[in-house]
């Protein structure tokens, strides 16, 4: 019969300790009470299953291998007895005798070769990983001087906004009242009607062209993901439809001759683009990319003055105003005394506020930004406790897998290149560290994982996303890509910011225990 | 479903004009079938069993038919008709691949000839007698005077025979001072109709179809007068009990259609073809079962009505073929089921590890994938036989080569699936990939092996998985033996073999109808040209059956003894079941996909092919955790047992569930396991018999009418286990039929329910999403191994339990078959087959629990074809198991407290537990007996007396 402690965990052996055969024992949760005889013999009687420490009998219990040369372990009392040999086991335990040899003096040995060799990527690691947070500190640094300068530069400039725009409200308010009756003039009003019009044809024309390309994209995702298991017609004509319209070369075509397909797809696309004949005067595309914008940027009011001078009618009350508005401007010093252009002074004055605001804008911006930089250096949601993981901003790391390079950029963008041309597809941003449930910020579970979310959407599918696999490493390495579903990309990569330091690992083990 | 895709009766000719023939037949009052028997060409065979005749039709006189009549050992009749001397010579072959042997003629049979008709009498009490009526021509069978099959009874047969193609031009406008041509009525038209409807041509779609061969379908009336219950006829997403298809109140407006078909996304409940096509039907009545088999292989529709309450009408048409067809008398559903196995075969006895759980995903995508999903079943504790790889590890599909980028290591993977006593199943496919670097394509094409296109001069080229593709054609001979050589897995010679698998690699058969992706109704053109220049359309359903048959030979052929081969096929036919394990295709995840998944599994058992399945967890689509549960609890009473899953959902793997799905399933799958021995024995039983493994209500009591329709729920082969799986949302409760006065336990809390002492009950029993209504019957004794393991081979020398649920007679029985689950050893004898027993003595006081040698008994009878000349009880499998014990032996329903348990005069330990007796009137939990570890070994005889 087997030994009674057969498969007892140390930390419970003197629980299985009766000296007489004829003694009674109590299972473990107290339920039920049985003879001595009935531990381990092979025959499930607790309803926990702790008479059977040594044998496969009860179904949810563990055995516990000695492996003396090694560490002891746990295994599921399914794995007693079954005629293998668990690697959990190095002392053959597990198995009737002379099943299974016992390994554990190499197992030990191999053991703790690879420990050391853990333990020195993990200290040369750790290395880096100070580097990491060292930099993090003359980031801090750089950011608090950062915001420091910009906040004397903003007190500066918020004073001279200010003095401009009395300035401003000052000239204008001068020439307000004989503008706004130019204003009144049929020929204003229609000009700036037809700007607005022109400018609200134009967002539509923007909206179009790139709802367009949009659906361009669809199709383009449609024709070369499309899969062929739906077998379904009505894709199929949609993705030679498409072919057709944009002059593209058939797709996965039954190609009787490869090298048929390229003149094929240079005729298609000649057909498509024919020159149509435009009237004269009439603007092309090319135009209306390009120069529409500058065109609706003219100055109407500028516009509307020297539309006076070149017809020569200005009345006595215009030119009085005139007079006084560029002797102001003078007494500023922004006109000189010699106003060639004297009707453009008060967009001149506006426009130098305008550009003192924006520059003071500019300002707060770059201050705001580095505040907020300064909050996520050591905010354990962005870049560690430490900061360890700032030094790692846009570090970008990439693997060809043959027909696509993937790249991530960590806390930016993960990306699929096709290495035979083709568009680049976002496989999403980063949206956060380890969100699994039960997984607390700051600790190494939850630097263990990235998550890039919201790519570009899969055809008849979800947005691509990304769970990048982190582990410690001497090097920042993608290791590997797999899509073990439909568009959710697997990606795993070491990085010396997860080595903690091992003193700091140890006390964690004591901790645990 | 799209529907657009596939024909209705009214978009294909030839059922068009069957079933005009049939409204013709139904609105005359003087319908009367144009064929008839020429009596003076009677001419019976010298050994009697057979005779033949001519057969000629009124309307053509000058056409030749040709009747052969004969009746096998076990009493079916097989009526073949074929055109004699005609322009052409119709497909006559389909037999030949079904049949899995020439049956034994008669010995004592004797024809009658009298003027009118040729008769003849037989059977052990003379009971049966078959007629075959001159004018018109009919055959009938009777069973004690009474009328069981009628062919011909409504003159709807029909062979077009073969003409040529009048030089009329077609679209020739008719003149208008043709009065009298019009006045002109065809002769025929009473029967054929007016028009040569799609005779030479036929449009579908974008496709055409041209009909070099002109018409030659086959319509065929077969009525059962006195049976109101048709079953059979797989593949259909349908009831057990075959709703209408003609009548005022038709259930579907289509006729049953076979013709194997990729149907993507098909509907729950629908007469459409799908993958499989067994053309057998039963007929049932609480008296008589008998049944049809129509050996032919292309589209056919079958039209079933119901013109009074008790009596079924079908008519079957055919696009071509010869009439061949098998009427087997029954009297009941087990004869019938011995009857058609005696004709194709009876289902492999599978590898016991097939039998276990298999775990599928379009697609495992790398090596490590696969070690990775291994590594997280173990961690879960949950046990599972077979990692399995879809399409995608094919390099550009082209099927046996790995793509190296993923899978750069394919036999370490293997041996390490293997290392746990798991197997792997990969994909193999009928097309393949048109081109150069690919070795196997290019030895099929220099070998010749390939479907040819309309006209039989080039290679058929079709759209599929790879890309532009060719199509192996298995109906020549060439491809045979080459076909097997590619599974070797050492070099051989010039030919390329798959040297990168293992023996333990076993293969699946998909997209077999064939389905061909820019074909007509997804399949290939039935003007393709096979082998001996036959067409496509002649043996379609065949088609799909070599594939798995050779790969399986291929299988067998790579060690030395062979091991038990494993292919899962998509498309089948008849015979189909002999060579390996089918699923139901491309099923959806909706409640409506589990439900009618049961029926199909079901229906395809009474086809003769018990190992089958359907994707558990839905192929299409996400279910919720309750779902896949409820999923689970169908496929672990499913004879095979399969998680499947399409490449855009969601991981959906047991593990990955959360509590308490995660544990029920874990139950589950170990029960399961647990039960592989009673699935064994089963398989067996259907391998020697042709019992089915499942065993619909109406098999099982085929005398109660109340369960002749009932297909939600089923008995496990003999074991007297009824199961009734939930597939429905939200239930906690379900009602469970009782046929007959006997006491039915729950399996898991021995909860005792009792039948009706006249007529069945139904009662109601919890059905929470962690219980599966599961009940032994009173009288069974049900062996299973309850210690989990991560895979069934290492359950090898586990210990039994003995379940003894006690009849109201204080008696029950049971059955448990073994051998090494893996070699053919076991026809040489190589196994354990015991039969365990249970007798109250008259003073009820003493219960004496037994066992037995049953091989030894029934020498004849334990494995499939082959009489064991001798058995040896102390085989060498048999000394293998010789320390496995029963460690536990549990007796529900005693009626009183033991005072003493005892094998071999020692007294054994046990625990009792009162409760209801299995004699009482009343429900509740039953008495329970446990006997702790007995001392019995599970192969040797022994006897446990229980004394009260």
């Amino acid at each position: 019969s087997i030994e009674k402690t057969r498969g007892v965990a140390p930390s419970l052996l003197s629980k299985y300790q009766v000296t007489s055969d004829s003694a009674s024992w109590t299972c473990l949760d107290g339920s039920k009470t049985i003879p001595w005889s009935s531990v381990n013999d092979d025959y499930c009687d607790c309803p926990d299953g702790s008479d059977e420490p040594g044998t496969s009998a009860c179904p949810n219990s563990v055995f516990y291998c000695r492996n003396e040369g090694h560490i002891g372990s746990l295994i599921p009392s399914t794995r007693v007895g079954d005629g293998l040999c668990e690697p959990e086991c190095c002392d053959g335990s597990d198995e009737r005798p002379g099943v299974c040899p016992n390994i554990c003096k190499e197992v030990g040995e191999a053991y703790r070769e690879q420990e050391e060799k853990d333990r020195k990527i993990r200290q040369f690691g750790s290395k880096v990983r100070a580097s990491y947070i060292a930099y993090a500190q003359k980031e801090k640094k750089r950011l608090e001087g950062q915001i420091t300068n910009s906040k004397a530069e903003i007190a500066v400039r918020e004073q001279e906004v200010a003095r401009l725009k009395d300035l401003v409200d000052r000239t204008e308010s001068l020439s307000a009242a004989a503008l706004e009756h130019k204003k009144l003039s049929p020929l204003y009003t229609t000009l700036t009607e037809h700007a607005h019009a022109l400018k609200s044809l134009q967002r539509e024309h923007k909206k179009h062209l790139e709802r367009e390309k949009a659906l361009g994209d669809i199709l383009d995702a449609l024709r070369r993901g499309y899969n062929p298991n739906y077998q379904d017609m009505a894709v199929l004509e949609a993705v030679r439809g498409w072919e057709a319209l944009a002059g593209l070369p058939h797709i996965n075509d039954v190609a009787k001759d490869d090298g048929e397909a390229a003149p094929n797809a240079e005729e298609a696309s000649d057909a498509v683009v024919e020159q149509e004949t435009l009237e004269e005067g009439m603007w092309t595309a090319e135009q209306l990319e390009n120069d529409l914008d500058r065109l609706l940027k003219s100055d109407y009011e500028t516009l509307l003055i020297e539309h006076e001078k070149h017809i020569g009618a200005s009345s006595a009350s215009t030119t009085l105003l005139k007079d006084r508005f560029v002797s102001l401007l003078e007494t500023f010093g922004i006109a000189r005394g010699t106003a060639s252009s004297e009707s453009a002074d008060t967009s001149r004055a506006r426009k130098a506020f305008t550009d003192a605001e924006d520059a003071l804008k500019n300002v707060q911006q770059e201050r705001d930004k580095a505040q907020e930089e300064l909050t996520r250096l050591f905010d354990p949601e962005w870049f560690g406790p430490e900061g360890e993981w700032k030094k790692l901003q846009n570090a970008c790391l990439s693997k060809d897998t043959g027909e696509y390079t993937y790249e991530v950029c960590l806390f930016g963008e993960a990306k699929q290149k096709p290495n035979m041309g083709g568009s680049t597809q976002n496989l999403g941003k980063f949206s956060s560290w380890n969100n699994a449930p039960g997984v607390t910020p700051g600790t190494p579970e939850y630097y263990s994982r990235q998550s890039y979310t919201r790519g570009a959407k899969c055809w008849n599918g979800p947005q691509r996303s990304v769970n990048l696999i982190m582990s410690c490493g001497v090097d920042n390495v993608l290791l590997s890509v797999a899509e073990p579903e439909k568009c959710e990309y697997q990606f795993t990569v070491t990085s010396p910011a997860l080595c903690l330091p091992l003193e700091e690992t140890r006390e964690g083990k004591k901790d645990e225990l | 479903v799209k529907s657009q895709d596939f024909k209705t009766c009214s978009q294909s000719a030839f059922c068009r004009r069957g079933r005009a023939l049939a409204d013709r037949a139904e609105l005359s009052t003087s319908w009367v079938s144009p064929y008839s028997v020429t009596p003076s060409s009677i001419s019976i065979s010298p050994q009697q069993a057979s005779f033949t005749a001519a057969v000629k039709s009124s309307l053509y006189p000058d056409i030749n038919f040709g009747l052969d009549v004969r009746v096998h050992k076990d009493g079916v009749v097989r009526v073949r008709m074929d055109e004699v001397g005609g322009l052409r010579k119709r497909y006559d072959e389909a037999a030949s691949w079904a049949l899995v042997a020439e049956p034994d003629i008669s010995q004592d049979i004797k024809w009658t000839v009298s003027a009118s008709d040729v008769r003849a009498v037989y059977g052990d009490r003379k009971e049966i007698e078959v007629v075959v009526s001159f004018e018109p021509l009919k055959v009938a069978l009777y069973r004690d005077g009474i009328e069981q099959v009628v062919l011909n009874g409504r003159g709807l047969l029909h062979m077009e025979h073969f003409r040529a193609k009048a030089a009329v031009a077609e679209d020739a406008p008719p003149a208008a001072d043709d009065a009298q041509v019009v006045m002109q009525t065809n002769p025929r038209a009473w029967f054929e109709g007016e028009e040569e409807d799609g005779y030479w041509e036929e449009k579908f779609n974008t496709w055409t179809d041209s009909k070099p061969k002109g018409p030659e379908s086959l319509s065929v009336d077969i009525t059962f007068p006195n049976h109101g219950h048709v079953y059979g006829i797989p593949q259909h997403a349908t009831r057990l009990s075959l709703p209408t298809t003609r009548g005022a109140d038709a259930h579907y407006s289509d006729p049953y259609r076979l013709y194997n078909a990729d149907v993507f996304e098909y509907l729950a409940d629908s007469p459409m073809s799908l993958y499989g096509s067994i053309p057998v039907m039963h007929a049932h009545s609480a008296q008589s079962t008998v049944a049809v088999f129509h050996a032919v292989a292309s589209d056919t529709w079958i039209d079933v009505a119901r013109p009074a309450p008790g009596a079924t009408e079908t008519h079957w048409v055919s696009e071509s073929g010869i009439l061949d067809l098998f009427i087997m008398p029954g009297p009941t559903p087990d004869a019938v089921f011995g009857q058609y196995a005696r004709l194709t075969g009876t289902p492999a006895l599978p590898a016991q590890w097939a039998l276990a759980y298999h775990q599928c995903r379009w697609n495992y995508i790398s090596s490590d994938d696969v070690r990775d999903v291994q590594r997280r079943f173990d961690e879960a504790d949950m046990p599972v036989d077979v990692f399995w790889l879809d399409i995608e590890y094919a390099e550009e599909h082209k099927y046996f080569i790995w793509d190296k980028k993923t899978f750069p290591d394919p036999v370490d993977m293997t041996h390490d699936v293997e290392a746990i006593g798991r197997k792997m199943v990969v994909i193999v496919d009928p097309h393949l990939k048109r081109a150069d670097n690919y070795p196997v394509y290019k030895e099929a094409r220099d070998r010749g092996v390939l479907v040819k296109s309309s006209g039989g001069e080039n290679d058929f080229e079709g759209w599929c998985w790879s890309g532009s593709s060719a199509w192996m054609d298995f109906f020549n001979p060439g491809s045979w033996e080459w076909w097997k050589t590619l599974f070797q897995t050492q070099p051989r010679g010039d030919g390329w073999t798959w040297t990168e698998s293992t023996v333990d690699t076993y293969i699946w058969n998909d997209m077999n109808e064939p389905s061909i992706f820019n074909g007509p109704e997804i399949s290939m053109p039935r003007d393709s040209i096979h082998y001996g220049g036959w067409e496509h359309r002649d043996l379609h359903n065949i088609n799909g059956m070599l594939l798995p048959n050779l790969t399986s030979q291929g299988l067998m052929a790579r060690t030395n003894p062979p091991k038990r081969p494993f292919v899962l096929t998509r498309s089948f036919y008849a015979g189909s079941q002999r060579f390996g394990a089918m699923w139901t295709g491309d099923n959806l995840g909706t409640w409506e996909h589990m439900a009618v998944g049961v029926r199909m599994v079901l229906v395809n058992n009474i086809g003769g092919f018990s190992f089958a399945g359907s994707d558990v967890g839905g192929f299409f689509g996400n279910p919720d955790p309750e779902m896949l549960v409820r999923w689970y609890g169908v496929g672990v009473f499913s004879p095979f047992f399969r998680a499947h899953a399409h490449i855009d959902t969601k991981r959906r793997e047991p593990y990955l569930l959360d509590e308490p799905y995660k544990s029920i399933v874990r139950s589950m799958l170990r029960l399961r396991y647990s039960m592989l021995p009673v699935w064994y024995t089963a398989f067996r039983e259907a391998s020697v018999t042709g019992v089915p493994v499942l065993r619909p209500h109406y098999v099982a009591f085929p005398r109660d009418e109340a369960g002749f329709a009932l297909d939600d729920q089923y008995f496990l082969g003999s074991s007297g286990l009824l199961v009734k799986p939930v597939t429905e949302k939200g239930v906690t409760e379900t009602a469970v039929y009782l046929a007959d006065d006997e006491v039915y336990y729950d399996y898991f809390t021995h909860h005792a329910y009792r039948g009706a002492s006249a007529g069945g009950k139904y009662v109601t029993v919890p059905a929470g999403l962690e219980e599966i209504p599961l009940f032994v019957r009173g009288g069974s004794i049900v062996p299973t191994r309850e210690r989990p393991r991560r895979s069934s081979p290492l359950m090898k020398y586990d210990p039994f339990t003995l379940r003894v649920a006690l009849s109201t007679g204080g008696t029950a029985r049971g059955e448990l078959y073994l051998d090494d689950g893996e070699t053919f050893a076991h026809e040489e004898g190589q196994l354990v087959w015991r039969e365990f027993s249970a007798r109250t003595d008259g003073s009820a006081r003493v219960v004496r629990i037994g066992s037995r040698d049953l091989a030894a008994r029934k020498p004849a009878e334990a494995v499939d074809g082959v009489a064991l000349a001798q058995y040896d009880g102390a085989n060498v499998y048999a000394r293998t198991i010789a320390d496995v014990r029963v460690e536990r032996v549990v007796v529900l329903g005693l009626a009183a407290r033991p005072t003493s348990v005892r094998a071999g005069g020692d007294e054994l330990q046990w625990e009792y537990s009162s409760g209801t007796a299995a004699d009482d009137k009343t429900q509740g939990t039953a008495s329970v007996l446990v006997i702790k570890d007995p001392g019995v070994g599970v192969a040797a005889d022994w006897e446990i007396v229980v004394e009260a």
